[in-house]
């Protein structure tokens, strides 16, 4: 969305900035930056992306609405992230555990086949870096797409995880160990 | 004597996230100059951290961008 500049009406007008258009203008700031990061990380999550953009609505959509109740227990990235992987985490589980109606697996069958194409024009490298990825588990794609691909810190990591360093530290190197096999001919 | 390739194996999570305290950062370093074996293995391990920092970004599209800044600005 384009923002308009303040008409000199408006400028000229001396009342209190209201603590929604703060609110507001902060989530907007927060988006620009992160909504690429969330987008990744839901993406990889989920291998979805119509549904990894529905993450990242809501995901920003909650951070607005609960944004008065962030209490800064960590830098506020790592708060958004954690809002994301929880949305994905819950989107996956809704998935697995609700039979989908024919309508939507064949949305999802197009989906498949519109991913094929995307992928067919992608360098060689980047196709198996997205399969070689997919193939970790869960809880390694997740540390690997925070550190490695979208570069938080071991303690940002851990505070969007809800684990400890230490564990983000041990499903690094699991995740970087799997991925040199997949990825041998690469190195 | 340097330590051996298990004990460098157990310092790696650390050294990736350079957490290492210094006496056991000069004891992998030790260990790294003369044992080829772990010097590629880390080697390997770091470029994967490369690999996907520099082709494992996605960008949410540019549609989706506009669509979801508008509600955020409206909300």
């Amino acid at each position: 969305m384009n923002r308009r500049a303040p008409s000199p009406v408006a400028s000229s007008m001396t009342g209190p900035t209201t603590m929604e258009q703060n609110r507001s203008r902060t989530i907007t700031a927060l988006f620009d930056e992160l909504s690429d990061g969330v987008y990744t990380l839901a993406v990889r999550l989920l291998g979805d992306r119509h549904l990894a953009e529905d993450i990242v609505q809501e995901t920003f959509l909650t951070a607005f609405h609960k944004l008065s109740s962030y209490r800064a227990e960590g830098p506020i990235a790592a708060w958004i992230y954690r809002i994301g992987y929880r949305k994905s985490i819950e989107a996956h589980r809704r998935r697995r555990d609700v039979p989908e109606d024919p309508a939507v697996i064949a949305r999802s069958e197009a989906r498949l086949a519109a991913s094929a194409e995307q992928e067919a024009i992608r360098s060689e490298l980047v196709a198996s870096l997205d399969r070689a990825i997919d193939g970790l588990t869960e809880p390694l794609r997740a540390v690997f797409v925070l550190r490695d691909i979208e570069g938080l810190s071991t303690s940002e990591a851990a505070t969007a995880l809800s684990v400890s360093e230490s564990a983000v530290k041990m499903r690094l190197l699991r995740a970087r160990k799997e991925l040199r096999t997949s990825l041998k001919e690469y190195l | 004597m340097t330590i051996s390739c298990d004990h460098l194996d157990s310092l790696l999570p650390d050294l990736f996230s350079g957490d290492l305290h210094p006496e056991d950062e000069k004891a992998a370093a030790e260990h790294l100059a003369t044992c080829n074996h772990c010097r590629v293995t880390v080697s390997d391990l770091e470029h994967v951290g490369d690999l996907g920092r520099r082709h494992g970004k996605l960008e949410l599209p540019l549609e989706a961008k506009v669509r979801i800044r508008s509600l955020l600005g409206d909300a």
